[in-house]
């Protein structure tokens, strides 16, 4: 299964960016020049890449831990607004930017816990709850940010995160490393831990490979599905408070910097085969995606929705695993 | 010229398994013709062959005297076939009426839902039976259900009519309704062919009643010649390999079962009242065809299915109610029949040696895989698992290696009680030599195995004591040499203990 | 006070429309057992190539056809990767949402150099005048309803189409290609999307704007299980949308006269969450499992 698996990573980026180079052809753009700017455009810039592809590494975990209980938490995106909301506000009071990771995360983990409960205690599906609350949430904080959240002084943000709640750079080695990417790693790493040496994450595993297993050796299903969905909130909601304190330091009143964070996250953790060390390479692949197309559109006029564009049919691609697996069988069969 | 002829019919599954040897079988128009056999005699696949569900490897069906090639259920319906399968193919979430208009509109374009009402009520006036058109399929029990899939054959102007052990899933009393209601579709000219391992009602039901044993026809006979007797020596054969090795010395009392009472996945009682004792050092076979509780059994006793009444007492503590891991801890083992189950088919090797005794590897709160890579290869070794590494997941093993993981990943926990269902289901014949001969030598250190089995030649050649297991109660129970082929067969067929002479 | 009854009436009628085509059209999947939450994206999509149609064009009714013809190329390409490629349906709808939405907003760009909205294009004219008007589509819509409720419930080929989505295995043995019924069921879904997404721009807004869906397409899958997979009650379900949409636009306006210090944008922030919560509520509430098609969301394999 890993010899499939790591067989789809490429294909997957190489069909889309064949279809991309086609759709390029056809909007009278030079493909090879698009493509250069956008796998190179990063380069210059590392703790920039590493500052954008954090919350991406959080919400690539945040759907990726409830996959592998067999759970979709498409509510990746309310997680990550409710843990950037609740961390400015809590930045805000309290000056504190371990206040505020600590109230992001939990605000997250709550909020995974509520669409896990109402999943196995009345059967409702994850997907339907997940969406409505991900545009309660979106609209909630829009509210909150234009009303109470609204800064008088600059106009189109909310209140700015105090200086000291800020998280910022270190240096590492003599690079300029950003603090909230170490956060990140650190995350990841743990996740990797409790996944594949704890006793919940084994749990975890069995319940989403074979629930009639788990059942077998003593395990409980259900109990897998709401901790998986505690972790994967907990996640989303970390994500959204480390872009606040450590990137943006606020929100901006049409929260662009938030908006497709959660989906994107989806991307991610598809294409990082749902290991957390995967994602964390394939958040920077995505973020480097997303650099590249902003400098694209600055030096060759293409929008940035193409990076949108590219990672849709991404994942589309990998929806599919049967298909591969007929190919795989099919060249061996050859053999 | 008989009405359905099977012609040498050769069966071989792609991965090796003979399923039929070449069996010919005729069936005239008209009668009720019984399909003997145990487990495994081939006697589904023959029909589903005659269904069109399945291709034969060889051999040829005629009806009629013609040459018949059903590329489907769907072309068999349309010649006249239908088959009523133990797990319905009725839409539960539709009326009975909807049942019966879907395939009735899709054979003959043009027929309106009344219409079909008006034709189902006036058979069913017909046969004198009742069936509420407009309830729910899933509302219905499963005897009227039952009788829907029936009703619908008879719409599809079905001449013949294949059923599947339609009385696995009834009451005395629903059988006795379904023995009429076949009786009188036999008057009106329907050919009804069922499948079985009941020899009285078998006998009681049937013209005639062909015995079919690990895939090949012992033979036809009128049912009124034959004995019960003479059924179950037909359906079980003399040769019963008798390499049996027992037990050096038998111990103590180690696992109670009191009056248990557990129910299936449908809700309907599948034990009944089974009191057992095992003792350590002893092999305690539980024989009877599937369906007749064995498994919700062993479920019960292993934890994964809820106990209704009754109690269980392993070593003197009771463990009724104590959840699955409690019990392994306590020194309970159980190897499921399913290998899917037993194993997470998408892990590998080290992954799934752990399954059932994850506490042993967890050291300060996280799991030790260096032990655990240790055990595996432990189990790799001494039960010959053949893999290519520990690390490729145990879906690319055979079915052999995987029951060797399965059994070794058991056993070596050292157990003192060990349950186990099918051991050696689908394997080839070394593996099967090798797992049984594991098992013995695992009694033979003073263990106690409660050994459920199809196959009678397991059950004869590994247990000490043997039970038998009949809609949920055992019917006979004693030591191995106390039972013959015969008296086997008979119990397993439902005839009552106090009629078979010894 | 009667013409704000009757323009927020009239608004509702405008806005039910592509909740209305894309919820029955999705029922028709998911009765089949194929979930298509590429619906959002459908309706993005739809919206950009009809705008695009009607500018070029300057026929409206040209355009509507383009919708259909979006509708029915995105229902291929999710049929062939949910029914036979036994896709993960969740996953390459949501990826369908990102590459469409990507697509489109490149479109916009690169068509009219804009980033917001497109020029404004032909559009149909509506029926009614004054304070009360709505859109001829929504009679059509309003028909197509009934007569798909008509053909699921009362006809042999509905009822094949409903044993696909509960109990694949049985109407298979019954005689039905369920492969084939669930790829013609998305497909006919897909295409009634596309059609509420023309009409989003040639028949209510006029020009094909970023955030013209703003969530419409999940609002549609949550009318689904809302209506309980039944056309008709579909139609109250879109009606109550709708009027939760018009409202959160006339609402701020209204509260703003009376109280004028009060931020437009903010108070319609407020109410564009009702849609929402009350689909929460009603789904946790009064959801009943037995309503939902048994097998949906499960790709069906032939044994």
């Amino acid at each position: 299964m890993l010899r499939t698996s790591l067989l789809e990573i490429p294909t997957s980026i190489i069909i889309s960016f064949l279809l991309g180079f086609v759709l390029l052809l056809s909007l009278g753009y030079d493909p090879v020049n698009i493509y250069k700017i956008i796998i190179f455009g990063s380069i210059g810039d590392p703790d920039y890449l590493l500052i954008r592809s954090t919350p991406l590494v959080l919400t690539g975990l945040a759907f990726s831990i409830p996959f592998l209980t067999g759970t979709f938490n498409i509510g990746g995106e309310g997680q990550f607004y409710i843990g950037a909301l609740l961390s400015l506000l809590a930045a805000y009071t309290t000056k504190s930017s371990l206040m505020a990771i600590a109230v992001g995360t939990m605000a997250g983990g709550v909020l995974g816990a509520l669409i896990a409960i109402i999943k196995v205690y009345r059967g409702i599906n994850e997907v339907v709850s997940s969406i409505m609350l991900n545009w309660i949430l979106y609209f909630s904080i829009l509210f909150s940010i234009t009303t109470f959240l609204y800064d008088p002084l600059i106009p189109y943000q909310s209140v700015p995160v105090p200086l000291d709640a800020r998280l910022g750079c270190i240096q590492i080695l003599g690079e300029r490393v950003p603090l909230i990417f170490l956060i990140a790693v650190c995350v990841a790493f743990i996740s990797y831990y409790i996944l594949y040496y704890s006793r919940i994450g084994y749990c975890m595993r069995v319940s989403g490979l074979s629930p009639k297993s788990a059942r077998y050796a003593g395990f409980s299903p259900e109990l897998s599905v709401i901790t998986s969905m505690v972790l994967g909130g907990a996640m989303g909601g970390l994500g959204g408070s480390l872009l606040v304190i450590g990137h943006t330091y606020t929100i901006d009143t049409t929260m662009s910097a938030l908006y497709g964070m959660g989906f994107a996250g989806i991307g991610v953790g598809l294409l990082g085969r749902n290991n957390p060390i995967g994602i964390i390479f394939s958040s920077i692949f995505f973020s480097m995606l997303v650099i590249g197309g902003e400098m694209a559109e600055l030096r060759a006029g293409i929008p940035t929705e193409l990076a949108d564009a590219l990672i849709g049919i991404m994942v589309i691609a990998l929806s599919m695993p049967y298909i591969y697996r007929i190919v795989y069988t099919y060249i061996r069969s050859r053999k | 010229m008989s009405f359905v002829e099977l012609r040498d019919i050769v069966k071989v599954y792609p991965d090796g398994v003979v399923a039929l040897r070449g069996v010919s079988m005729e069936i005239s128009e008209g009668e009720i013709h019984g399909l003997l056999g145990e487990n495994g005699a081939g006697k589904t696949t023959l029909m589903r062959i005659l269904y069109g569900e399945i291709r034969p490897t060889r051999g040829e069906v005629f009806i009629s005297g013609r040459k018949v090639s059903f590329r489907g259920p769907w072309d068999a319906i349309k010649n006249g076939i239908s088959m009523v399968y133990q797990k319905f193919t009725l839409v539960p979430t539709f009326t009975v009426l909807e049942n019966l208009y879907l395939p009735l509109a899709l054979m003959e374009k043009g027929t309106s839902i009344d219409d079909v009402r008006k034709r189902a009520e006036r058979l069913l006036d017909e046969l004198n039976l009742r069936v509420p058109i407009d309830s729910f399929v899933e509302e219905l029990p499963v005897g009227v259900q039952q009788r829907v899939e029936i009703l619908r054959a008879l719409l599809l102007k079905s001449k013949i009519l294949i059923l599947d052990e339609p009385t696995s899933v009834l009451t005395p009393i629903e059988t006795k309704e379904l023995f009429r209601m076949l009786k009188e579709l036999k008057k009106a000219g329907i050919t009804v062919i069922f499948i079985t391992h009941k020899l009285k009602e078998v006998r009681e039901l049937a013209d005639r009643i062909t015995v079919l044993r690990k895939g090949m026809k012992v033979g036809t006979v009128n049912a009124a010649e034959v004995t019960e007797s003479d059924l179950a020596r037909m359906m079980v054969g003399h040769e019963i390999a008798v390499v049996q090795r027992p037990s050096p010395s038998i111990g103590e009392k180690i696992l109670e079962i009191r009056d248990l009472w557990v129910k299936d996945d449908r809700g309907i009682d599948a034990v009944k009242g089974v009191s057992l004792e095992l003792y350590e050092g002893e092999i305690l076979g539980i024989a009877g065809v599937q369906g007749n509780g064995q498994l919700e059994l062993a479920e019960a006793i292993a934890g994964m299915r809820r106990i209704e009444r009754g109690a269980i007492f392993l070593n003197g503590r009771e463990i009724t109610n104590l959840p699955a891991r409690l019990r392994y801890r306590y020194g309970l083992a159980y190897i499921p029949d399913s290998r899917s189950v037993g194993l997470v088919a998408e892990m590998n090797l080290t992954e799934n040696s752990v399954l059932t005794s994850l506490s042993e590897f967890i050291r300060k709160g996280r799991i030790k895989w260096s032990n655990a890579v240790r055990r595996t290869s432990e189990i790799v070794d001494r039960f010959n698992v053949v893999t290519p590494s520990l690390r490729v997941a145990v879906r690319y093993l055979s079915g052999g290696n995987q029951q060797r993981l399965l059994v070794g990943r058991e056993i070596t926990k050292e157990p003192r009680v060990l349950i186990i269902a099918e051991p050696t289901h689908g394997l080839d014949v070394a593996a099967t030599d090798f797992i049984r001969k594991i098992l013995l030598d695992f009694r033979d250190k003073g263990k106690a195995i409660l050994l459920i089995s199809t196959d009678l030649d397991e059950i004869f050649q590994l247990s000490d004591r043997i039970a038998v297991m009949y809609e949920g109660r055992i019917v006979g129970i004693g030591r191995n040499e106390e039972f013959s082929p015969e008296k086997i067969g008979l119990l397993m067929g439902g005839v009552h203990a106090q009629d078979i002479s010894s | 006070m009667i013409e704000d009854v009757l323009g927020l009436l009239s608004s509702t009628l405008v806005a039910m429309v592509p909740l209305l085509l894309a919820s029955v059209g999705e029922i028709i999947a998911e009765r089949s057992g194929v979930v298509n939450i590429g619906l959002e994206g459908i309706f993005v999509l739809s919206a950009f190539l009809s705008a695009l149609t009607a500018f070029y064009t300057r026929d409206p009714y040209v355009a509507l056809a383009v919708g259909l013809l979006v509708g029915f190329l995105s229902g291929v390409l999710h049929g062939v990767i949910s029914v036979y490629l036994r896709g993960d349906q969740i996953i390459s709808g949501v990826g369908f949402n990102m590459f469409a939405y990507g697509i489109s907003i490149i479109g916009l760009i690169c068509t009219w150099g804009q980033h917001g909205a497109s020029p404004i294009v032909a559009k149909m004219p509506f029926i009614g005048g004054g304070f009360l008007f709505f859109s001829p589509l929504l009679i059509l819509s309003i028909i197509i309803a009934i007569v798909v409720w008509y053909w699921l419930f009362r006809t042999s080929s509905g009822l094949k189409l409903r044993a696909c989505g509960e109990d694949p295995r049985s109407a298979e043995a019954m005689g039905v290609n369920v492969l084939r019924t669930r790829f013609y069921a998305t497909l006919i879904g897909a295409m009634l999307t596309g059609l509420g997404g023309a009409y989003m721009v040639v028949g209510w807004i006029g020009q094909f704007t970023r955030y013209i869906s703003a969530g419409r397409g999940f609002i549609a899958l949550a009318i689904v299980a809302f209506s309980g997979w039944n056309p008709i009650i579909a139609i109250a379900g879109s009606m109550i949308f709708g009027f939760f949409d018009a409202l959160s636009l006339y609402l701020p306006v209204k509260i703003q006269l009376i109280y004028p210090r009060m931020n437009l944008t903010s108070t319609s922030y407020v109410f564009r969450t009702v849609p929402y919560i009350a689909v929460l509520i009603t789904v946790s509430v009064a959801f009943r499992k037995g309503r939902m098609p048994r097998d949906l969301g499960r790709p069906y394999i032939k044994e």
